[in-house]
């Protein structure tokens, strides 16, 4: 049997065509796994993988099923394990439940289960790097920290006793996850030591392996080895090129999501950040058109699509990413009729997502939009009348916006810019706001309109904000 | 209180953390945000408590409860309940007081922190993975896993004094005298270590995989220690006689003391679902099912099912056994 490698962070993508998601195939492969594999990897895997795909695609409801059959699936299997006096069967078992646990939020008893797993386990590395897994899920970093330091200690050991590629791979694996765990310097130390070892001849016979299957798929559950190398380098090459980014090394970090393409060409989160990155306009789109192909349900891509929407450009919808873009462009001009027939032929065509479901109550209230352009617009050729100014002067209104970025600073969070209903604004001057709130969040957002300004070159309104509120 | 009863069959097992223990003033019970005690049926007091209880330290006029997940211990008085919610360093695992100094073992800090009645607080610097804190003559002894050291601290001023490197990957380390007993699943080995000198006093082959040992014996001028060890994998549980200084059991007629040799016999009790905790009076549970038992001469009864892994313990008037926010007692 293949043995089950986690590797610590949401699936992303796969491969591409022309009107196919990504995730497509991950997911049929994962369906098909499920439906021919009746043993105990196969199927906590499948259902474990099904989950986070679904998560990608914000799919909630449906990942959350999944991560409840793979709860139900360790569960039963520690009970089995312990009939048949198997503890190491048990203890992995109850890792697994614990893992499923954390992807359904239920941090007591993913803790609990974490804790019984170590009482029989606490030698093996693999219990270790589930235990960082499921701490980092709930947000539990230092533990998480702790535990990832324990797996890498342990593995390490491993690999100095018998340097095999099995037990290389698995030091890479939590050395990779150590990198989630850790300050910014550390982790890029650790991500450069793992693509390194990743690259090395150590590895040429299971690219030998990849290469003969011409396998492809990333996923967050990986069976064997050469499934487990593709996704740990596809992951540790994305986290490694985000650092550097983040670090202002923009050629490096291109790079690296470069790389990440050469192996997996509709990488979502590489091609977004290389439209990110991008020095003109065309490629900017270029990139977006594909990374939106990939996953045209990334929350994170549609925020990051929206900041540089180029409304000079048309956008033909003819396929899912392409209506998803499509769709924002109509909102983004206050065509909230169009907006609304495009997102509804989606939903049709996706009715169990998320993101389109948000993005149609959006398009639902885009009167507003309409309004909030045409007064830009007003504002701009100083066609307001005497009443229509005194108005605007008097008037507050309330909508919901997400905000560019956030800077935290002692109980109190300061924005300066957003987006509502994809009219871009900004206050006069940074502005704190008690309370500690997430850049890219929907706030609701009282305001008065003070004037129309630019913003990143394009209309934007001025506003002063009076009171800023979680969403209910 | 319910009434005295046989056995108990609850609902399924709950995974929800609660805790309990027994005090020298009643039973402490930890559950739902509450830190509650009681005397037999009645409540004594009812106060905050955290939101994921892990354990209950006793001690002789206080108590002390960790929440394992957040960081957080509420050290509460025992006669009145009243207390303070304190932060801790990351992952408060185990704990022990020592008069009215609380220790508290921080695992993914690696520190041991003292906690003085006046609000004092002092931390000292650990091996990695620190999970047991026991006490003998006075000092603490602290057993690091990742690293199979067993440190030597003095309470006060708080310092460490001596270390002796075992073995790592012990699962349970409990004291008895001045002998430290420690199980180690993988090995399938008990190995003892002399808290005088600090060094090996022998090992043994126990079972198959060991998890859990527990003094269920004080030794006395009639028998040596009773050492019970919970093998889940066997189905067993494992009585064996402690470490015996040479003058005892010359004292006790026996010449069996020196432990290692084989000079015991030991007692085993068949469990139709493998036990993995063992306590006083015979009690084991098995985590998976959530099943008490009791064997008595070699005959295993189940107590209850559907018991929460820490929802019960073992008094001198039975076990109480925390249900649906009630407390019974069985047996």
């Amino acid at each position: 049997m293949k043995r089950l490698l986690l590797i610590a962070l949401m699936a992303v993508p796969a491969a591409a065509q022309e009107t196919r998601i990504a995730s497509d195939f991950e997911i049929a492969q994962m369906k098909q796994q499920i439906e021919r594999s009746r043993d105990f990897v196969s199927q906590l895997s499948g259902h474990l993988n099904l989950g986070d795909l679904y998560a990608t695609r914000n799919e909630r409801a449906t990942a959350v099923a999944r991560y409840s059959r793979a709860l139900e699936i360790a569960i039963a299997e520690r009970h089995d394990a312990r009939r048949d006096s198997d503890m190491t069967r048990y203890s992995t078992a109850t890792s697994y439940a614990a893992l499923a646990y954390a992807k359904l939020g239920r941090r007591s008893e993913a803790f609990t289960l974490l804790e019984e797993a170590i009482r029989f386990s606490s030698d093996s590395a693999k219990s270790w790097n589930l235990y960082a897994s499921a701490m980092s899920l709930l947000g539990k970093t230092p533990k998480a920290e702790s535990a990832a330091r324990n797996a890498v200690t342990i593995a390490a050991r491993d690999v100095d006793k018998s340097p095999t590629v099995e037990n290389r791979l698995d030091l890479a694996l939590y050395q990779y996850s150590l990198a989630s765990a850790v300050p910014d310097a550390d982790a890029e130390r650790l991500l450069r030591r793992v693509t390194e070892s990743l690259r090395s001849a150590a590895f040429d016979p299971l690219r030998r392996e990849i290469a003969r299957t011409e396998s492809f798929e990333i996923y967050s559950s990986a069976r064997g080895d050469a499934a487990a190398y593709l996704s740990l380098l596809n992951r540790a090459q994305l986290r490694l090129a985000a650092l550097l980014e983040q670090r202002g090394e923009t050629e490096s970090a291109k790079d690296q999501y470069q790389r990440v393409l050469e192996t997996r060409t509709d990488d979502a989160t590489a091609l977004s950040a290389l439209a990110r990155l991008s020095r003109t306009a065309e490629e900017r789109e270029r990139y977006f058109a594909a990374a939106f192909e990939a996953n045209p349900f990334s929350l994170s891509l549609i925020r990051e699509y929206r900041r540089h929407l180029d409304l000079k450009i048309d956008v033909a919808g003819t396929t899912t990413g392409g209506r998803m873009r499509a769709a924002l462009h109509q909102m983004a001009r206050g065509e909230s009729r169009a907006a609304r027939a495009t997102l509804d032929d989606l939903i049709q065509r996706h009715p169990d997502n998320e993101t389109v479901m948000q993005l149609r109550q959006e398009a639902e209230s885009c009167l507003d939009c309409t309004g909030l352009r045409q007064t830009i617009a007003l504002l701009r050729s100083d066609r307001l009348t005497p009443e229509q100014r005194a108005a605007l002067d008097r008037d507050t209104f309330v909508s919901t916006a997400t905000f560019d970025s956030a800077t935290l600073n002692s109980g109190q969070t300061v924005f300066e810019s957003g987006v509502i209903d994809g009219v871009p604004f900004r206050f006069p001057e940074p502005t704190a706001f008690t309370g500690s709130f997430a850049a890219g969040s929907p706030l609701r957002l009282t305001y008065r309109i003070l004037g129309a300004t630019e913003l990143r070159g394009a209309d934007a309104l001025l506003l002063e904000p009076l009171k800023l509120e979680v969403r209910r | 209180m319910k009434g005295l009863v046989v056995a108990v069959i609850f609902a399924a097992t709950s995974l929800h953390a609660q805790v309990v223990a027994t005090t020298s003033r009643g039973v402490a019970v930890a559950d739902d945000q509450k830190l509650q005690l009681f005397d037999n049926s009645r409540m004594m007091w009812s106060s905050t408590g955290v939101s994921a209880p892990s354990r209950i330290v006793v001690g002789r006029d206080r108590i002390a409860l960790l929440d394992s997940l957040n960081n957080r211990v509420r050290i509460a008085d025992l006669a009145t309940g009243r207390g303070e919610e304190l932060e801790t360093g990351e992952t408060p695992i185990d704990g022990i007081f020592v008069g009215r100094d609380l220790f508290i073992l921080e695992r993914d800090a690696k520190t041991l922190e003292r906690f003085g009645p006046d609000g004092s607080r002092n931390r000292l610097a650990l091996a990695s993975d620190p999970v047991f804190i026991r006490e003998s003559g006075g000092m603490l002894y602290v057993y690091s896993r990742l690293e199979g050291v067993v440190q030597e601290i003095a309470p006060s001023p708080l310092a460490i004094t001596r270390r002796f490197q075992l073995a790592p990957f012990a699962s349970d380390f409990e004291v008895a005298g001045s002998t430290g007993y420690l199980v180690f699943p993988r090995e399938a080995k008990l190995r003892l270590i002399d808290l005088t000198s600090m060094k090996a006093a022998g090992d043994i082959d126990a079972g198959a995989v060991p998890v859990d040992v527990s003094i269920t014996r004080d030794g006395n001028a009639l028998s040596a220690t009773g050492v019970t060890i919970a093998d889940p994998s066997a189905k067993r549980i494992w009585t064996i006689e402690g470490r015996q200084s040479l003058t005892a059991a010359v004292t006790r007629g026996f010449i069996r003391g020196l432990l290692g040799l084989g000079l015991f016999a030991p007692r085993s009790s068949d469990f139709p679902t493998g036990v993995d905790r063992v306590f006083t009076d015979g009690f084991a549970y098995d985590t998976t099912t959530g099943t008490l038992y009791r064997s008595r001469r070699g005959n295993v009864r189940v107590v209850a099912k559907g018991v929460a892994p820490y929802g019960f313990a073992v008094t001198n008037r039975g076990i109480m056994v925390w249900k649906d926010g009630t407390l019974h007692l069985l047996e």
